[in-house]
């Protein structure tokens, strides 16, 4: 313990000019468009809705970015119910792309989107690479809209979903013909479901992302004993929620070794530790899914205890913590 | 909407297995309606993560604790039937637990409507009993309020002195134990005509069997119903609640929990 004389003075000194840490993050370095963030506390898609609830409980404002619900070229009613199972420190969805549609999201939506302050990013699917091409066309220059989330990891759809992020030319096929269409700046969502995630990583890489997003849920299942049937209304669904943090914590490690452009971290954060866990593994910004549906106020929490985690421990900068895990 | 930590003010056992606690949040109960509803996160004061999600109860009742009080207290009616309930039992006068409300869309009473019906099972008598609580209130009103029950046995009945005196007190069991033996949907057959408005909170095989006595009624008149359905959140923000309506997908925690019952069960 002979630093522990150094560090209570670091302490003090940082008791004595409370220093506000800079959060600001580049999600895309070198984009044709921006995206930098003001802080790196994101949502994750799906897991609060169109940003418009959340905007009515705190100051949307005050996040890094928000994301859409996925979205489709058509409005689609979603997977029958039971949708939802909770299963020990985490749960089962399986929503099945309930939305409006691009069209009635860009005309009822992000009419709203335009009047914040905070980037939004719409979380954006196809069943095919052409109809993901045709997305990105369409939300290109789209007011409010400030990027594309390619999302190649839905495990709950019979056609495309997490297919195409299960294989590299897949995904690299998805990526490029929605960076070829689109002026916006392009994250790819990956599934955690790879035997190697690197390899699906690199491959959406040089297909021109800007940046990664690990990850999305992953394919679980939970069976009613009594009835001898799926507690959901397909056989699998997506596993989220604190079970799966050390496992996406792992994928995103992995990830940030593998590649240049900046990866974003999501699965099961929970509070400010979490989210510096992810940033010391190699994460430029995080994604506050589940945690919403416990507590709707969890993003905003989240950002408060990852400044507090600053300013306790002298961090000026948010960017010196990316990836600074001590392996040795 | 609003997030806040309510005070256990007591707990007890109304009836075998059914308990109510009242709880002191006024950032909770202020604005809140009969028919709406609370998140209870009973993990949370523990940061424990399993249970992970909270769950939803109605609002049962509100009282002020004096007179002079301008802050309502609220309870909440349960059985046990997992760790959350337990834990809600379990909890001593004087501890916190975290909630969310009040959420949903209530019960809409039409000012005019002189006779209300009101048609539970189980623990949906919880919003129909503070939405008797609050039409008893308007004396002036001079509303007529019947409140049908229906359950397995007399063991299972909400006791008729809970009640404001108002309310006439309609009771059916399955083993004719107590009251009339049968259904409450009989019940509710009869008093349909009767009513200028109908509410009911129960199980889905009550409103399936509520469906084909309106129709049959031939008037299709409006019956308010509250749901249940998985939620993961409750605040409008997951889309795991999905009730499929006539009218399109809706979500039970924010387009309801009060929905029609003929746009929800149009064929039983
Ligand atoms: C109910 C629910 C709906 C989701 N919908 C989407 C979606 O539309 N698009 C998407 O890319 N990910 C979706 N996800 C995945 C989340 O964005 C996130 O990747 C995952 O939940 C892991 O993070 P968490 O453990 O913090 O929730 C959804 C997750 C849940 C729980
Ligand atoms: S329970 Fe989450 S949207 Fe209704």
């Amino acid at each position: 313990m002979s630093s522990s004389v150094t560090d209570l003075h670091a302490v003090r000194a940082a008791a004595a000019r409370p220093l506000t840490p800079s959060l600001s993050v580049d999600l895309a370095p070198g984009a044709k468009r921006e995206l930098t963030l003001r802080n790196p506390v994101m949502t994750a898609s799906g897991t609060s809705s169109n940003g418009l609830e959340l905007a009515r409980l705190f100051d949307i404002n005050r996040l890094g970015s928000v994301l859409s619900k996925g979205v489709t070229l058509k409005p689609r009613r979603g997977n029958p119910t039971p949708r939802i199972v909770e299963t020990p420190a985490g749960m089962l969805n399986s929503i099945g792309f309930q939305n409006v549609g691009v069209s009635k999201l860009l005309s009822d939506v992000a009419t709203v989107w335009e009047t914040w302050n905070v980037p939004v990013v719409v979380n954006m699917l196809g069943d095919t690479v052409d109809e993901f091409a045709r997305l990105a066309q369409v939300l290109d220059g789209a007011p409010g809209v400030a990027g594309l989330e390619v999302n190649i990891s839905c495990p709950n759809l019979d056609v495309g979903g997490v297919a195409f992020g299960r294989d590299p030319v897949a995904a690299a096929r998805v990526v490029e013909a929605v960076v070829t269409s689109t002026t916006l700046p392009v994250i790819a969502k990956l599934t955690p479901d790879v035997t190697d995630i690197t390899v699906i990583a690199q491959a959406c890489q040089d297909a021109g992302a800007d940046a990664l997003c690990v990850a999305n849920s992953f394919v679980g299942m939970s069976i009613d004993v009594n009835s001898r049937r799926p507690r959901t209304n397909r056989p699998v669904a997506g596993l989220t929620g604190p079970a799966i943090k050390p496992l996406a914590l792992r994928l995103v490690w992995e990830t940030a070794n593998a590649v240049e452009i900046p990866v974003i971290g999501c699965g099961g954060i929970m509070d400010g530790r979490d989210a510096v866990e992810f940033i010391l593994a190699g994460a430029t910004a995080v994604q506050v899914g589940t945690a919403s549906f416990r507590d709707p106020f969890a993003p905003i929490q989240v950002l408060e205890e990852l400044v507090q985690y600053c300013t306790e421990n002298g961090v000026s900068d948010i960017n010196d913590l990316i990836g600074a895990v001590q392996v040795d | 909407m609003r997030r806040a930590a309510a005070r256990v003010i007591q707990t007890e056992e109304i009836y075998p297995g059914t308990f109510v606690t009242w709880y002191d949040a006024p950032a909770l109960s202020q604005h809140a309606k009969p028919g709406q509803f609370v998140m209870v996160d009973a993990g949370a004061e523990r940061s424990g993560l399993d249970p992970l999600l909270p769950r939803a109860f109605s609002y049962y009742r509100f009282r002020y604790a004096s007179p002079h009080d301008s802050e309502r207290q609220f309870a909440l009616l349960y059985s046990l039937i997992g760790r959350v309930t337990e834990q809600m039992a379990s909890m001593q006068p004087g501890d916190r637990v975290w909630m969310t409300g009040p959420l949903g869309r209530g019960f809409e009473v039409r000012r005019s409507a002189a006779n209300l019906l009101l048609v539970g099972g189980g623990v949906g008598i919880a919003p129909l009993v503070a939405l008797a609580d609050a039409e008893s209130e308007h004396a002036s009103r001079s509303r007529s309020i019947v409140l049908c029950f229906g359950a397995r046995g007399a063991e299972g009945v909400y006791p008729a002195e809970l009640l404001p005196p108002q309310v006439e007190y309609q009771v059916a069991t399955e083993d004719g134990s107590m009251g009339r033996p049968g259904f409450v949907t009989d019940l509710f057959a009869e008093h349909l005509s009767w009513a200028d408005q109908s509410f009911a909170c129960g199980p889905v095989p009550m409103f399936r069997a509520m469906s084909p006595i309106v129709r049959r009624d031939g008037m299709s008149r409006p019956v308010q119903i509250l749901m249940e359905t998985e939620m993961a959140c409750g605040t409008g923000i997951c889309y795991g609640c999905a009730v499929f309506t006539k009218r399109g997908v809706k979500l039970c925690c924010k387009d309801g929990p009060r929905f029609e019952l003929l746009d929800v069960y149009p064929n039983g």
